[in-house]
């Protein structure tokens, strides 16, 4: 199916607009883990190397874990590790 | 509940206000109001800093202080009020990123609940920091991964196992 990714933190400056379009081979969260790692080796070429390992993956309810379904409706947001305060 | 507080200030629209807060946990049973207020320092790792951008991930940000609150409630007591605030946007030196308040019938659970609620903010709150220094380059923090179950109570420590080296510490 098709994941479309709202990014934020250090991933909005890798990619035009702050969103993103995948399709993911699978319907799990690490499935979207790999389409994105795959994203990255072809098209970020600046990203932090490891960054993405340490991204979670989030509904606007909740963080996914990797074993975790993708939901119906296709849209998830990548959250970088946090740095708030 | 009632008895919590939480918001997201958009820089753009307006500032954080710790008045606001204050008066929020103030309660005629309270003898003790604690207040946690971050702002952006000037130097960081050596680094003349000129501002901080924060981004937001704003309806899981809002959750998750709701969440915070509602944990701080489960172990400080029914009666306590919480207010959790945090800045989004570009911040200049000395200006506010985030305030905490807490109010209880007595000092030690609203200088705890204050505590808890600042730690799980910063380790556990979809929020990012970019330090613009006064050199012109710009830097994100590089944070607290999420991946490994954000429980509140194990981002309240009252001396965290690492430091994010951020400027409002």
């Amino acid at each position: 199916m098709d994941i479309e990714l709202e990014l934020f933190g250090a991933l909005r400056d890798l990619e035009a607009g702050d969103r993103l379009r995948l399709p993911v081979a699978g319907g799990t969260v690490a499935d979207l883990r790999e389409a994105l790692m795959g994203h990255a080796a072809e098209r970020w070429p600046g990203i932090t190397p490891g960054l993405l390992k340490s991204c979670a993956f989030a509904t606007p309810d909740t963080v996914l874990r990797d074993n975790a379904l993708l939901p119906a409706d296709g849209h998830m947001v990548v959250l970088p590790p946090v740095s708030g305060g | 509940m009632g008895h919590h507080f939480v918001h997201v200030a958009d820089r753009a629209n307006e500032v954080l206000d710790p008045a606001a807060a204050l008066e929020f946990v103030s309660d005629p049973g309270f003898g003790g109001v604690t207040m946690f207020v971050g702002r952006v320092r000037d130097l960081n790792q050596g680094r003349e800093v000129a501002g901080i951008s924060y981004d937001l991930y704003r309806p899981l940000a809002l959750a998750r202080f709701g969440e915070i609150a509602e944990q701080a409630q489960r172990e400080f007591g029914p009666a306590l009020k919480l207010y959790i605030a945090h800045a989004l946007g570009r911040l200049a030196v000395g200006e506010l990123a985030v305030v905490i308040a807490a109010g209880t019938p007595h000092r030690d659970e609203a200088f705890r609940a204050c505590r808890l609620a600042i730690e799980a903010v910063k380790h556990s709150a979809p929020i990012w920091k970019q330090e613009h220094y006064v050199d012109g380059d710009s830097v994100w923090s590089e944070g607290c991964s999420l991946c490994d179950a954000p429980a509140v109570h194990a981002a309240t420590s009252p001396a965290p196992a690492h430091d994010h080296d951020d400027p409002q510490r």
